[in-house]
């Protein structure tokens, strides 16, 4: 890997973030929107029910932009070169597929920064609630056990592109979305049926939220669940980016990368 | 020394279960300095041999060698020192035509970026929009901001694929200049395919005929215009044509077409027998107001050998 060419690519990707507002949108205005939407419902429930609701809601919502965007920002970055036809120009240059990756994943991650910085802001600015105040070991294990988890989904969306293009660009959209049920962001995993609970207890982010719920609720923390979830995780990991390859190896066997679409 | 060597190059594509051979064991060299053609009917597999060469597309057997080096083994300097451009393939479409350049440039390690693009932005005029975005270039803006990005890092060994598709014809010459004094100046080796026969015959110091994934013919345009075994003369004569048509009928000459007081027919080049029947035609006293004889050409060669399919 070369540092030159990672930064190459950083440029590109920080150009597009700039000249394309549905890029600037996926960091600004749906986070916000969330964001409103989860502390008004907190309002209301705790006007019925006396529980304190806003802390679990908001801080599930602010964290699961690690996931969000670290996931839908590699499938997603990968997708404009196709959308634009631009993988022949890519792919025939020096860059390999692990600088590309490198560039996608970092630029994620500043994204992600840059949107947990705004919502932590307005979270502040409008509900007085600071993420920070949780407990800053717990919500930076959380942030990186949650974007470590985005990039695993990431990488699989990225190998479904790669070996059949963009006709399932859909995946980049609804995989998170499909997960969201199932990893308990802002409900305990107690509350789901059986048969959910037995999909959320494999899916390491749940683990996460349990022990963000338990640090504001101050109870004891399944060290455990997080122990699992890192494992899992680097696990997850590395058979994504070996799918990935051969996704890619494949592409080229196909011609997909040469016609890029 | 050759810059491009392919040796038995075979690549297969699977559809709905059929096989489909689209490169069939092809073998070449390019020197150094010399601009070579790729020529051939659509699927012929001119870009397949391309998209081989430049690492976008794995070969299934054969040998590949890019400045001497196979590029899977030595990547760095293979990539580093070549470069491809063609019109079916945009530049990033979200980022600027200057924006794009910069990445390039970096990408391929280039020093003094800001001047080597404006030295590219002024070759290839376009100055004017290397701030618009890629995506609100006319086709034949496109197409040079794709060859601005091909020249980016001085490549030693350069792929041009269709790359003047969708230029005006001046535009389209003042590239080829471009192109021309780029190989010359930096000496180096170009691949080029084209459908335009007179660009290829331009440029191109060698020219390999494909059809069917197989190189029929490799040799200099001349040479290979000597495939074609006839010249194609019209005549036009001041009164009635139909003496000068019973005199070529006689001579066995095929009339391609007829009208009025003009006359196209096809000669062979052997034997002088063209000379003969023009010479003949001059002895019988047909007084002429029009002859013109056209030699064979690339697009005769291209079509001889696309309909051989």
């Amino acid at each position: 890997m070369k540092l030159h060419r990672i930064n190459a690519l950083l440029l590109k990707y920080y150009y597009i973030t700039i000249n394309r507002v549905d890029r600037l949108f996926d960091i600004v205005y749906w986070p916000i929107i969330d964001l409103f939407i989860w502390g008004f419902t907190a309002f209301y429930i705790q006007e019925l029910s006396d529980v304190n609701v806003l802390s679990m809601l908001l801080g599930g919502a602010i964290l699961w932009v690690f996931v969000w965007r670290a996931s839908q920002d590699i499938a997603v970055f990968i997708l404009e070169d196709f959308w634009s036809r631009n993988l022949y120009h890519l792919f025939s240059s020096p860059v390999r597929l692990s600088e590309h990756l490198t560039s996608i994943i970092m630029i994620g991650l500043f994204r992600a920064l840059a949107t947990f910085v705004l919502m932590w802001i307005v979270a502040i600015a409008f509900y007085s609630f600071n993420i920070l105040t949780i407990s800053p070991l717990i919500i930076a294990f959380a942030v990186f056990l949650l974007t470590l988890f985005g990039w695993a989904v990431g990488l699989f969306v990225a190998a479904f592109i790669f070996r059949y293009g963009q006709r399932i660009q859909v995946l980049a959209w609804s995989v998170t979305f499909l997960l969201q049920p199932f990893v308990c962001i802002f409900y305990p995993l107690s509350v789901l049926p059986e048969w959910a609970a037995r999909i959320a207890v494999v899916l390491p982010p749940t683990h996460v939220f349990e022990a963000l719920r338990a640090a504001i609720y101050n109870q004891a923390i399944n060290y455990a669940g997080l122990w699992y979830a890192l494992i899992a995780e680097l696990i997850l990991f590395v058979i994504m980016a070996f799918f990935l390859q051969a996704a890619f190896q494949r592409s080229r066997k196909t011609g997909l990368l040469a016609k890029g679409d | 020394m050759d810059c491009i060597e392919v040796y038995d190059l075979v690549k297969t594509f699977k559809e709905k279960g059929k096989e489909i051979v689209a490169v069939d064991s092809i073998s070449f060299k390019v020197k150094k300095g010399e601009m070579f053609g790729l020529l051939g009917p659509n699927g012929a597999g001119k870009s397949t041999t391309i998209n081989i060469l430049t690492g976008l597309l794995e070969k299934d057997s054969g040998t590949v060698k890019i400045l001497g080096f196979e590029p899977e083994k030595n990547w760095e300097f293979v990539k580093n020192n070549s470069n491809v451009a063609t019109a079916y393939s945009w530049l990033s479409d979200v980022l600027t035509v200057r924006q794009n350049l910069r990445v390039y440039a970096k990408i391929y390690g280039v020093k003094n970026t800001e001047k080597r693009i404006n030295e590219l932005l002024e070759m290839f005029e376009l100055g004017k929009v290397a701030d618009r975005k890629v995506i609100r270039l006319s086709s034949g803006e496109n197409t040079r901001a794709v060859l601005c990005k091909g020249l980016i890092n001085n490549p030693k060994v350069l792929f041009l694929d269709e790359c003047t598709v969708g230029l005006d014809p001046d535009i389209a010459d003042k590239t080829r200049n471009i192109i021309k004094n780029y190989q010359k100046e930096n000496d180096a080796a170009i691949l080029f395919t084209s459908h335009y026969m007179y660009e290829v015959e331009q440029l191109c110091d060698r020219i390999a005929f494909m059809s069917n994934g197989k190189i029929i013919s490799i040799d200099t345009s001349s040479n290979l215009k000597k495939l074609i075994k006839k010249h194609t003369v019209e005549i036009a004569v001041k009164k009635d044509i139909k003496p000068l048509m019973e005199l070529l009928k006689t001579e066995g000459v095929e009339i391609i077409f007829a009208k009025d007081n003009s006359i196209v027919f096809e000669v062979t080049t052997e034997h002088d027998k063209m000379y003969k029947v023009i010479s003949k035609i001059f002895h019988k006293g047909f007084m002429l107001s029009n002859l013109h004889v056209k030699g064979p050409t690339l697009d005769d060669v291209f079509i001889k050998i696309a309909r051989q399919k």
